[in-house]
């Protein structure tokens, strides 16, 4: 009788995992496949394999990263200084803008759409230089911060200016904000940080406000970073915030979004590629850089990761709903509001976090995680106190 | 092979079923049973109790024609004796609690 789908999977990921795991731990690998050849179940089987080969994948990501934290200490203090993740951000967001404006001269826009766009990247970076206290202060005042966030957004959906039938901006001078591609990602961040009564109250007040405009991009990346803050920090509270922005989402996919693609701000990541091959890659590779600082976060503070994840969400989403619908490519595309929205973001990054990247105590701390994550050379799991 | 902080409840619960199996080799799939861990969570903290010195591990040969070698699991000494140390520390931890909510 031939094997059923389930066992073929667990074959098959068993093999999977002689290339999951790191090269030392290639007899364990075996053992695994071993294991699970074991196994008289086929559902059982492959839950077993499933398991190893998720392990397998955190084993060899955190013996990259700190492979990689380790040679980037050795080189000099330009890799110590971007292995803090709020300055990865900053790179990243200047690299991503920089490639943005290379796309945004191939496919020859307005000037004024650079010149918008590099003042948006200075204005975010001497702001994010302005706001460092916020970091430090946010894991105690995380709750008035998302709530006055979320209520501006709520002002914005009842005041704001109106395209199309969707509130979603205001106008400064003679150029249009999205607030919320501002202020959401660091509401969300904010909210990851420490989430109490107040940060719940912003939160609904967001889904709220993305609701009434509607915004049906942004209601979306608040769903999925909730549901990513829900995973990492489970718990009742997680799960009606997943509920509630759910459901928010929800209405936002009833109600119509008739507004049309804006060229060189939406679709991009398809229309590039029409432009010139080069172009495309700038655009893509720019859209990857904006989860830079997540990944390194996620490596070296492992105290913290759910603001990584919650961070890495919000972008990814905002990537997805670019290439989904008639939605802003962030950083990349034209419009100052994601720029800025990124950089207020990594603002809200814990301001010692990756900061002891460069001094023996980074190991000490990179490896205080969750079983399965830190490196062999201790059993340590998690910091004391 | 130093510690330097606290265990894991992960570790701990992996310790105290090996220790509790003494000498008797076990495999993974039966320890992910009787822990409750799952796979991707119990081979990592194996392979790092196996590199720490703490556990032994040794391929046995099949039970039956058509299967494969087997990876089979124990603690040695000095996983018997961190075993040990770590459920006398929790034991004290929970009785230091305990006079700390009763005072």
């Amino acid at each position: 009788m031939s094997a059923s789908f389930s066992r073929r999977l667990a074959r098959g990921i068993g093999r999977l995992l002689l290339l999951a795991y790191p090269a030392r731990d290639f007899s364990w690998a075996r053992a695994m496949q071993h294991e699970i050849d074991q196994l008289d179940n086929d559902g059982a089987a492959l839950v077993f394999a499933l398991g190893c080969l998720w392990g397998g994948c955190r084993q060899t990501a955190s013996t990259g990263l700190n492979w990689f934290a380790e040679g980037m200490k050795m080189k000099n203090g330009l890799w110590s200084w971007l292995l803090v993740p709020r300055n990865a951000g900053l790179a990243g967001a200047l690299a991503a803008t920089c490639l943005g404006i290379s796309y945004l001269l191939a496919a020859g826009a307005p000037p004024l759409y650079v010149v918008v766009n590099a003042a948006a990247f200075l204005l975010g970076a001497v702001a994010l230089s302005g706001l460092r206290g916020i970091a430090v202060r946010a894991e105690r005042h995380a709750g008035p911060i998302v709530l006055a966030l979320g209520s501006c957004l709520l002002l914005t959906s009842l005041a704001g200016a109106s395209v199309a039938g969707a509130s979603r901006w205001i106008w400064i001078g003679p150029l249009s904000v999205q607030v919320s591609l501002v202020l959401l990602p660091a509401m969300i961040v904010a909210y990851a940080r420490h989430g109490d009564a107040l940060g719940h109250a912003g939160i609904v007040a967001a889904a709220a406000a993305l609701a009434l405009q509607p915004d049906r991009a942004m209601a979306g990346v608040l769903a999925m970073s909730m549901a990513a803050l829900a995973f990492a920090r489970p718990g009742r509270s997680a799960a009606a915030a997943v509920v509630v922005t759910l459901a928010a989402f929800a209405i936002t996919l009833v109600r119509p979004d008739t507004l049309p693609a804006v060229p060189y701000v939406d679709r991009i990541l398809f229309s590039a590629f029409e432009v010139h091959v080069f172009a495309g890659l700038a655009v893509l590779l720019g859209s990857a850089l904006l989860l830079a600082p997540a990944a390194i976060g996620w490596g070296l503070d492992p105290a913290r990761r759910q603001v990584y994840l919650a961070f890495a969400a919000t972008w990814l989403g905002c990537v997805l709903a670019a290439a989904l619908g008639n939605y802003p490519t962030p950083v990349v595309g034209y419009g100052g509001s994601a720029i800025l929205g990124y950089l207020l973001s990594i603002s809200i990054f814990p301001a010692d976090a990756g900061a002891m990247a460069g001094s023996g105590d980074r190991a000490a701390t990179a490896d205080s995680d969750s079983v399965g994550i830190s490196p062999r050379t201790r059993l340590v799991t998690h910091p004391a106190g | 092979m130093a510690r330097s902080r606290e265990l894991s409840s992960q570790a701990r619960t992996l310790l105290a079923d090996l220790a509790r199996s003494g000498q008797d080799w076990r495999h993974g799939y039966e320890l992910a049973r009787s822990t409750g861990l799952r796979s991707g969570t119990l081979y990592p903290l194996l392979i790092r109790l196996e590199a720490q010195g703490y556990l032994q591990a040794e391929w046995q040969a099949p039970a039956g024609s058509g299967r494969p070698p087997r990876h089979a699991y124990r603690l040695t000494a000095a996983g018997l004796a961190l075993a040990r140390a770590e459920q006398d520390l929790h034991r004290g931890q929970i009785v230091a609690k305990r006079g700390e909510a009763l005072s």
